[in-house]
């Protein structure tokens, strides 16, 4: 499809969305980082992550007055609109995924500095997998938001209902385990708390994948036809030519 | 209908041999089932105007193509699309403007109240009175602000006496916002008001012949934003009494005074819907390029 009349409107809306997925980028490195330093009991890991936060929610400032300014200046309307709020929907879900690696950080130097015993470590399995399976949702909802992929982004909310099974499995079994021994109910709670935060990041993946339909241009005449690669700042970086002479 | 507008009393063009009784058929079902390319729907329900397959040649350019469209009353619809669309012809269409145009031919039918305006006994002075028309560039006459409005009605025989006068150039000036701005200089030339001053006092002049319907063609291009603003507002009160036809280059000017927008390309009216639906979600792909800048 042809770019905008006016040039300069595409570079705008390419520039936020590679900024959007440069905070994915970000976001996922977070969780990671979290998970990471909570199974490998590193503290000093823990405490990076929970101070790298506040880039994450500048991230989300600077797309937000970016979109104010696109929306002052440019008036999109239709699809541009569309593409330029949905970019901000994933933002927002970005800055709450960053939110939930803060709190597993700030839980794992909890837990692991209390000194009392913690049902943890016979959780880490539960937590290894969730988090593969949390940050590979996370990923491939941004890749299908990259390339407009309706398919793949309806197959991210299927996958979250595995998510979704692996988090109350694993409440049953810290469930039974505070049973046996009620002194640790705490960093139980705690605990539930860290898994729940894992779980939510595969919420904000389908949250982010659910923008991908509001993308696709509708048109009647080509109605189910994947009116995709539009918005895609992949598809565009393989089209584009020089800056310069850029095509409209 | 067939109507030549370089003769507009032969009978030398036979190609479309539409009947003002078709034309009343069509027009008596709205919602009924069009004849039309165009996606969304065409008709109203409360139509005042309605045109059936409205062909317009200049020469050998076809301008406009099977355009079937219904104006509602108490309604603003903003005609947009590039330039040489033929938005404008339509528009010009719809109070016979296009006779004044020697190589000009229309075909179809085009209906007010349920009568084709096309019809030989057409009184075409009488039709551009209840089809006025507010143009581009703000054009009163050279002559005092009073009789500028004043001409309409007395050369319809709208006013009986001066006090009857007097109430119609005041109402139509309050109408159209202006009455407090010129009430102290009616004998004052209409030139000598500012430009957005001068395109009111012409919807003033419109509306002192108790129109039905009001054409506007880019009436606001040559204004500057603040004047632009007013005419707006004013076009928004004067639907209440009127049925407004908006031809406008300003996308935003469409979505800000319009209920009901129509998209035309290359001669085609290529959809129509609500302004909300044509400016959110364009059931057509060029509707979609041009609303967004993609071309035009």
């Amino acid at each position: 499809m042809e770019g905008h009349t006016v040039r300069t409107f595409d570079g705008d809306i390419l520039n936020l969305r590679m900024r959007v997925l440069a905070m994915g980028g970000l976001a996922i490195d977070q969780v990671q980082r979290a998970v990471l330093a909570l199974v490998r009991g590193e503290d000093e890991a823990a405490r990076e992550v929970v101070g790298r936060g506040a880039q994450i929610t500048e991230y989300g400032h600077a797309i937000e007055e970016e979109i104010i300014g696109l929306i002052a200046r440019r008036q999109p309307v239709a699809s541009d609109l569309r593409a330029i709020l949905a970019v901000g929907r994933v933002a927002t879900d970005l800055e709450r995924v960053g939110n939930a690696a803060r709190k597993i950080a700030r839980l794992s130097i909890e837990l692991h500095g209390g000194g009392e015993r913690t049902p943890l470590p016979h959780f880490y399995s539960d937590v290894r997998k969730m988090s593969r399976l949390a940050v590979a949702m996370l990923r491939d909802a941004l890749d299908a938001f990259d390339r407009v992929d309706l398919a793949a982004a309806t197959a991210i909310s299927e996958r979250d209902a595995e998510l979704d099974a692996e988090f109350h499995l694993a409440l049953r079994e810290l469930v039974t385990y505070v049973m046996e021994d009620p002194r640790h109910l705490q960093s139980t709670v705690h605990t539930v708390f860290l898994l729940k935060a894992l779980e939510r990041v595969g919420d904000h993946a389908r949250s982010i994948a659910s923008t991908v339909p509001r993308l696709a241009r509708r048109d009647e005449a080509e109605a189910g036809a994947g009116a995709a690669a539009a918005f895609s700042p992949t598809a565009a970086r393989g089209l584009e030519p020089p800056a310069e002479s850029r095509i409209g | 209908m067939t109507t030549d507008m370089a003769a507009p009393d032969s009978n030398t063009r036979t190609s479309v041999p539409r009947t003002r009784v078709a034309a009343a058929a069509d027009a008596s079902q709205p919602g009924g089932k069009i004849d039309t390319r165009t996606v969304g729907q065409v008709t109203v329900a409360d139509a005042v105007m309605t045109a059936r397959k409205v062909n317009v040649h200049y020469g050998d350019k076809h301008a406009v193509k099977d355009v079937s469209l219904d104006i509602g009353r108490h309604a603003v619809i903003a005609l947009i699309g590039p330039s040489g669309c033929g938005k404008s012809t339509f528009l010009r269409c719809l109070n016979r403007m296009n006779d004044t145009i020697d190589s000009a031919v229309v075909d179809g039918a085009i209906t007010l109240d349920g009568v084709d305006i096309y019809e030989r006994r057409q009184d075409v002075v009488q039709l551009r009175a209840r089809v006025g028309m507010v143009f581009q560039k703000p054009n009163p006459f050279p002559k005092s602000i009073y009789e500028n409005i004043a001409y309409g009605p007395r050369i319809h025989g709208l006013a009986a006496n001066r006090a009857e006068l007097d109430e119609v150039v005041q109402t139509s000036l309050q109408k159209a916002g202006l009455w407090e701005e010129v009430k102290d200089r009616l004998d004052h030339p209409g030139t000598g008001l500012s430009g957005g001053q001068q395109q009111r006092l012409c919807i003033a002049r419109a509306i002192a012949v108790d129109p039905e319907v009001i054409l506007m063609d880019e009436p606001c291009s040559a204004l500057d934003p603040i004047a632009t603003a007013r005419v707006e507002d004013l076009i928004d009160e004067l639907r209440q009494n009127y049925a407004i036809v908006i031809v406008t280059h300003n996308m935003q000017q469409a979505a800000r005074v319009s209920q009901r927008t129509a998209y035309f390309h290359l001669g085609e009216l290529i959809e129509v819907g609500a302004t909300d639906q044509i400016f959110t979600n364009p059931r057509h792909r060029l509707t979609e390029d041009y609303i967004t800048g993609r071309f035009g």
